[in-house]
């Protein structure tokens, strides 16, 4: 028996309900195997394809390592989760859900600041006058490090925030946050506003190869027919 | 590994450096808050049972200055030496590799400190068989200087010197500083005390409605400053300012050559930074003192690092016989850093200290 080709798909909630509806549409319906409660599935009607039902960032982080070939995942996790990951993954086709903005928000109080470059003097400003570098609480502490390099921001520090990230300035724990936004009705309730350039990226979820592991024949036949299908449908 | 490089050692030992041993594992906020995110990660980070983020050095100054805060007066004068592994996240290469190099701590006499750590390291490369050393300085506080004779605003000098060392951003910088076409609002102060009384009345509404006005972040008051300093900002620095920095950054030479190009440079642009060409010229001498011939060292007028704690004079040493190597020695004077530690009361304002790193492992066999 030759190995199977991974393909990922999240294992949770509306991106999931999203994936199997997709799928399905593109002529490749997911089928968990056994229970809805099992990890593992196929492709109904394409043989040497095992479906594994995992996380989104699980997702990335597996592509990234070359354990599953294809996956559904937003572009932020993969931005985030995978070192070097343009070199690592091919980000095959959007698949028009699992919208959100990765952005930059300081509290709204903070009238002088509209831009990066207010950030970036603020930041500069923070530690004589407070003894204590300006801190940003963030899930996505590899994104916000490369965006705030690129707009030469050095003075500041990272909080590693599990959750609830748009609660930290009032908390104390932070005072300015990186976050995921749909509607941005979430900060604005939290008394955060964005910047106008600080929006780092716009992700939804995609179709995304890993380039790490070589293919078998088998294997490639059966990725070059989902990518095909995917495309099609995504196009449609 | 550590225990060669006998020959360096005693080089060391001869000019009055005395060896230390610091720990390897530090208090990660110490590294972040002094050197920044950037350097975060590039740290090998631990966690311990209590939660408190740990990190193996990834240089020796920090780890040397804090063992020389903790051993008495901080302005005292030191001379320490050190030779062993730090650690960083590199790709491709190696994360535990070979540093050796010294730090010169409290010697007020700054421009013959500066030649003779200089001198050490150029010492220090010959003994490690480089052969053909190529030097580089620099020099912020000339750029300093300028700045603040060229009268361009504060808010304005803050972002350009912090901008020193990135020479690309910094030309960008100077361009949209420039881009008011020379003709330079004066700032009324009278509408600006009015700017300044209503934005603190708006954000400390705002803080207060959010909760924030406890929480120890950005007052109302700081906040109003900013907004003051942006109507300054908007006002840039004008087209002669902007010319005369361009002029300046582009400015490059040997050594020996350098006062006299930064004086025909300064008569030229009609910029009085005379004091500071001084120190520089005194430095120039004092090397030559010491027995290091500054026609063989390179000046470029825009070369800097981008640490706050550095302040002024900075060198890197290349094998010129394998010119796509990164520097195999970098130096330079950080009066700021003793000040910056945090958590220590004793160092107040500025504690002169310079020092050098050799990448040994940018070096082949250990002699």
């Amino acid at each position: 028996m030759t190995a199977p080709l991974i393909l990922a798909v999240p294992s949770k909630g509306r991106l999931q309900e999203n994936t199997m509806a997709f799928f399905a549409r593109a002529g490749l319906p997911l089928e968990q195997s056994g229970s809805a409660r099992s990890y593992r599935g196929r492709v109904a009607g394409l043989r040497g394809v095992e479906v594994a039902f995992l996380s989104a960032s699980e997702i990335a982080r597996e592509i990234g390592a070359g354990a599953v070939h294809l996956g559904v995942t937003g572009r932020d996790q993969v931005e985030e989760t995978v070192p070097d990951f343009a070199s690592r993954t091919e980000m095959i086709a959007p698949l028009g859900f699992g919208h959100a903005d990765c952005v930059v928000a300081v509290p709204e109080a903070w009238i002088d600041v509209e831009a990066m470059e207010d950030l970036d003097d603020v930041a500069a400003g923070f530690r004589p006058r407070h003894g204590r570098r300006l801190t940003v609480a963030t899930k996505y502490v590899n994104i916000t490090r490369r965006f705030f390099a690129g707009h030469g921001i050095a003075d500041y520090r990272i909080v590693e925030s599990l959750g609830a990230t748009e609660g930290a300035p009032a908390t104390g724990a932070a005072d300015l946050i990186v976050d995921i936004t749909t509607t941005g009705s979430t900060l604005r309730a939290n008394g955060l506003k964005m910047l106008a350039d600080g929006t780092i990226l716009k992700s939804e979820a995609w179709l995304v190869a890993s380039r790490v592991p070589k293919l078998g024949r088998a294997q490639a036949r059966a990725m070059a027919t989902i990518v095909a299908r995917v495309r099609e449908a995504a196009a449609g | 590994m550590a225990e060669s490089y006998q020959p360096l050692r005693d080089l060391f030992s001869r000019a009055g450096y005395a060896f230390v041993e610091p720990p390897i594992l530090h208090d990660a906020r110490i590294f972040v808050e002094l050197a920044g995110e950037d350097l975060r990660r590039r740290l090998f980070l631990a966690t311990d049972a209590e939660g408190r983020e740990l990190a193996l050095r990834p240089d020796y100054t920090i780890p040397v200055c804090l063992q020389h805060l903790a051993g008495g007066p901080a302005r005292r004068r030191a001379n320490y030496a050190y030779l062993g592994p730090v650690f960083r996240q590199r790709p491709g290469a190696p994360g535990e590799f070979l540093q050796a190099g010294v730090e010169s701590l409290g010697r007020t006499d700054r421009e013959a400190a500066d030649a003779d750590v200089l001198k050490l390291a150029l010492e220090s490369a010959a003994t490690l068989g480089v052969r053909k050393p190529s030097v580089r300085i620099g020099d912020s506080t000339l750029f300093a200087a300028l700045l603040d004779a060229l009268d361009v605003s504060l808010p304005w000098q803050r972002r350009l010197a912090r901008s020193f060392g990135d020479t690309r951003r910094l030309a960008a910088l100077i361009a949209r500083g420039r881009s008011d076409n020379g003709a330079r609002r004066r700032v009324v102060p009278v509408a600006l005390g009015r700017e300044r009384r209503e934005a603190e009345a708006r954000a400390g509404e705002l803080l207060a409605a959010h909760g924030l006005a406890t929480v120890g972040g950005r007052t109302a008051e700081e906040i109003a400053g900013r907004v003051v300093e942006k109507t300054e900002l908007a006002a840039g620095i004008g087209a002669r300012a902007a010319k005369v920095l361009s002029a300046y950054l582009a400015l490059a030479g040997s050594k020996a050559a350098a006062p006299g190009l930064l004086r025909a440079f300064a008569r030229r642009e009609r910029v009085a930074i005379g004091p500071t060409i001084d120190r520089f010229a005194e430095r120039v001498e004092a090397l030559a003192k010491a027995g290091v011939d500054p026609a063989r060292l390179a000046f470029a007028a825009d070369f800097g690092r981008r640490l706050d704690y550095y302040t002024g004079f900075v060198f890197e040493i290349h094998d010129a016989a394998r010119p796509k190597l990164a520097q195999i020695v970098g130096g330079g004077r950080y009066d700021r850093l003793l000040a910056l530690i945090p958590g220590q009361t004793a160092a107040k304002g500025n504690i002169p200290a310079i020092g050098f790193s050799i990448w040994l492992d940018r070096i082949g066999g250990a002699p």
